[in-house]
């Protein structure tokens, strides 16, 4: 062909000089508009009779019934929190088990014939904010829902190593004994960490001192 | 023709360009796949192929440097060229007409992916049973909003996008009546609770939950599950001077608040928002598995779709290969907690969506013409040489 004879270079570096600018100005304008007020979180309507759809009397199932956050999750891609994961010692008395993939551990908690379930799971972000999942938590039990100053009201705060915990403990109506759950909410690395004691009301009152001195060895790897 | 004109018009329909541009390709497709091990498929679309250069950032410093052409350049100069050989060498004969249909097709494929790269917007909606948003969320990008909360009705908001923020400088704004100078920001950054003051070397926040959190910086996350969280030491100052400085994060969990000349504002780092001219509704979420077993047999939302303007109100049902399609997006279902009555769907604008599919015909029917038309004409040669 031709061109062998001619140079291109005055038209490549002016495309180059052209193509250079466009690309600075990329995701820099500073926007403003009217938007409608975000509602106050939506109430979660209450869960009825236990959580896992079981006779209220009927006693959780391991694995099954203390449904993990995202426990129920249809299999599509749900990101579970990545990253560098959070360390803990449990105690001997606890039985890891196998969890779902949607858990980072998984304890079974037994006493005097009964058993409660340890999950603990983590997503990214906030997961719709503290008390839409304390709500969540109240609906697993059998309770209504509260209003946020209830939640506040009802949190405890404890400083672990490295990690703030938002503590909750819930005690259901129905059954005999009483569904009770013990949550604890930390924020690490960008991600929401729930490590939450599902069971019968004997066991999960008896194992809360060992809960709290669990979440005394979590930290950071 | 003048010189340069001719000059430009050979550059343009060389075959050596073509070549050029195919080799730089295979090269850049060749490294971001290498490429991929560092930083993810995400960060390496950016990278390589969705930036006119790619980008060389030196060594502790801000500094960056074009070290190869981007996808961009390279897709546009192949464009451009495709473009110009086919003006230029055109011509309306029935033996070339699958040859002209193959490279339109061609053509068409690359303009669509441009057009999906500059305007494709991919976002999130996550609802509540009961919940009501008229605003989809980047799944990566974050943004400032300041908020002017005064009116009971709406909100005036101001956004700031995370490239201005790094720039670490002055922001004035018509709708702001004070300025915002960004003092730190972090591109990802934790928090914890602490004392502010003991960690040496950032900026100290004197109003809201900055006085009593550290901000730790992390290094960026490319991980294609994980998001990275900005922080940013942000400090307001009026006309009569600094109303204090504020750490924003979309891990503070609480509004942060404050009052100026009358009017009350919030400061908040949340994921970019997309606000609609409609709203969407969740009503209801279903799940349902095969009976014992834990595999999903249908997943649906339940959706009322309302339209500002009135035109329109109706329930939609989503589920898996059943998006909503309305106002220009898709809304796919994403993920689901049935446990939480939560469900999220995939927001998808992209304008060009179609023109791969009519590009790839045009392709077809184009090899189609250009073999049967060479079968023929050597089927119609053999069939006249063959002696009866």
């Amino acid at each position: 062909m031709l061109e062998t004879s001619m140079s291109p270079r005055p038209f490549a570096s002016a495309l180059l000089l052209g193509m250079l600018f466009l690309y600075g100005c990329k995701d820099r304008q500073i926007t403003a508009y009217r938007a409608p007020k975000d509602p106050a979180p939506a109430a979660m309507p209450a869960a009825s009779g236990s959580p896992s759809g079981l006779p209220a009397d009927h006693p959780p199932i391991p694995g099954g019934g203390g449904a993990a956050p995202g426990g129920a999750m249809a299999n599509t891609a749900v990101p579970t929190a990545g990253g560098s994961d959070l360390k803990w010692t449990a105690p001997e008395t606890w039985t890891p088990k196998s969890g779902s993939s949607m858990r980072k551990g998984s304890y079974a908690v037994k006493r005097d014939g009964a058993e409660a379930d340890l999950a603990i799971t983590a997503f990214p972000g906030d997961t719709g904010g503290l008390h839409a999942n304390l709500n969540r938590w109240r609906g697993q039990v059998g309770l209504s829902p509260a209003s946020p100053g209830e939640l506040d009201a009802a949190l405890q705060h404890v400083d672990g190593q490295g990690l703030h915990f938002e503590i909750i403990d819930l005690v259901g109506t129905a059954g005999n004994p009483p569904t009770r759950l013990i949550g604890a909410i930390a924020t690490y690395n960008g991600n929401s960490w729930f490590f939450k004691l599902l069971g019968p009301d004997p066991v999960v009152a008896a194992e809360k001192p060992a809960f709290l001195q669990f979440l005394q060895t979590v930290k950071a790897p | 023709m003048n010189n340069a004109l001719r000059q430009f018009r050979d550059f343009f329909v060389s075959l050596q360009l073509t070549v050029v541009l195919l080799i730089l390709s295979l090269l850049i497709v060749f490294v971001a796949t290498l490429d991929q091990v560092n930083l993810g498929i995400w960060a390496v679309q950016e990278k390589y192929f969705r930036s006119f250069f790619v980008m060389w950032r030196l060594p502790d410093s801000n500094v960056a440097l074009p070290v190869f052409p981007g996808g961009y350049f390279i897709g546009g100069l192949l464009l451009l060229n495709l473009i110009a050989a086919h003006i230029y060498r055109f011509s309306l004969t029935w033996r070339k007409l699958g040859i002209q249909l193959a490279h339109a097709g061609l053509i068409l494929l690359l303009l669509g992916e441009l057009i999906t790269g500059l305007m494709q917007m991919d976002s999130s909606m996550r609802l509540e049973e009961g919940q009501t948003k008229s605003y989809t969320e980047s799944f990566r990008e974050h943004e400032l909003a300041l908020l002017d909360k005064t009116d009971p009705a709406f909100d005036e908001v101001v956004a700031v996008p995370e490239a201005v923020l790094a720039d670490e400088g002055m922001i004035q704004h018509p709708k702001l009546p004070f300025q915002v100078r960004v003092k730190a920001f972090y591109a990802n950054a934790q928090m914890q609770m602490g004392e502010p003051t003991a960690r040496a070397g950032a900026p100290v926040a004197t109003q809201g939950i900055g006085a009593r959190v550290q901000v730790i910086p992390l290094p960026l996350t490319y991980k294609p599950d994980e998001i990275n969280t900005p922080a940013a030491f942000v400090e307001i100052v009026g006309p009569s001077g600094s109303l204090g400085t504020w750490v924003l994060s979309p891990l503070v969990g609480m509004p942060q608040i404050f009052g100026f000349e009358g009017h009350t504002w919030e400061l908040v780092m949340r994921l970019k928002r997309h606000y609609q001219p409609f709203s969407i509704s969740l009503l209801q979420v279903t799940h349902e598995k095969y009976p014992g077993t834990e595999i999903p047999k249908n997943f649906a939302s339940r959706v009322r779709l309302k339209d500002e303007a009135g035109h329109e109100d109706r329930e939609v049902v989503i589920f898996m290969n059943n998006p909503l399609r309305h106002g220009g997006l898709t809304f796919y279902q994403y993920q689901m907690n049935a446990a939480g009555k939560m469900s999220a769907f995939q927001v998808v604008h992209n304008p060009g969506w179609l023109l791969p599919y009519i590009a790839c015909i045009m392709m077809g029917f184009g090899l189609i013409w250009q073999f049967g038309y060479s079968l023929l004409g050597f089927i119609k040669k053999r069939t006249a040489a063959t002696p009866n």
